[in-house]
């Protein structure tokens, strides 16, 4: 297996999605403060806590999901070149 | 060589948090209503604009990778014949047939029905060429019949 099918295989389209809703995420948490609608020094608004929950919510989930699926892949690619060497070792000693 | 069976729990996850994702764009939409710094009737505030822009991109995409990864698991489970490769010959004909409520004849049915009409017609001009030798042996059989009358008289 090449390494550019490898990666495809850890790295699939809906992670890149997942991805670019992290970076959502981050525009989210810091919006409130980037667009001065909230301000300095002043308890924060119900708009900033709502904004800013949303956006960590965004930053872990699609974190996890790149993180969960990247190792469950990885884990599925380790078992299949360990059958295959297995395999391999098999048929040279017959 | 022991079969490896592919972990489906990998696209189990990215469902699920495309699904809450997909949520959480929603709620954005709905929040500066729901939480009322949005008053009924008034211009849009700039955090409802942003929260409106911003979930509806998300819900979008968040649905996108959702569409993504659900292909990924039929693909395995197609690929680990759990599921079906393809349509049934019967069942792409039955979805390409007009839908006239007529009860069409089956591809196999309809085979065998092109290889009994194929043998019927090789029998038939089989038949026919025989007859014809005949027939052509004896139109010469009389012709001679006649020629030596002819010749006898």
């Amino acid at each position: 297996m090449s390494v550019g099918n490898a990666l495809r295989r850890l790295v699939p389209p809906g992670s890149l999605v997942l991805f670019l809703l992290f970076l959502t995420g981050i525009w989210l948490t810091i919006s409130p403060f980037a667009m001065t609608t909230q301000p300095s020094g002043q308890p924060w608004s119900a708009s900033t806590i709502n904004t800013v929950t949303i956006g960590a919510v965004l930053i872990v989930v699609s974190l996890l999901g790149i993180v969960v699926y990247m190792t469950l892949a990885l884990r599925d690619l380790l078992r299949k070149a360990q059958a295959r060497q297995q395999a391999d070792q098999e048929t040279a000693s017959s | 060589m022991p079969t490896i069976q592919p972990t489906l729990g990998k696209y189990l996850v990215g469902m699920v948090a495309s699904l809450l994702l997909s949520l959480s764009g929603g709620w954005l939409i709905l929040a500066p209503f729901a939480l009322g710094y949005q008053p009924y009737g008034a211009d849009w505030v700039s955090q409802t604009t942003n929260n409106f822009a911003t979930g509806m991109p998300v819900a979008a995409f968040a649905l996108v990778a959702f569409a993504f990864f659900f292909t990924a698991l039929l693909g395995t489970l197609r690929a680990a014949g759990v599921l079906a490769a393809g349509k049934q010959p019967e069942q792409a004909q039955a979805a390409l047939q007009p839908a006239t409520g007529l009860a069409l004849v089956p591809a196999p049915a309809q085979s065998e029905l092109d290889r009994t009409l194929s043998t019927l017609a090789a029998a038939l001009a089989a038949d026919l060429s025989a007859r014809r030798q005949a027939g052509s042996a004896q139109v010469s059989e009389q012709s001679i019949e006649q020629s030596v009358s002819r010749r006898e008289a």
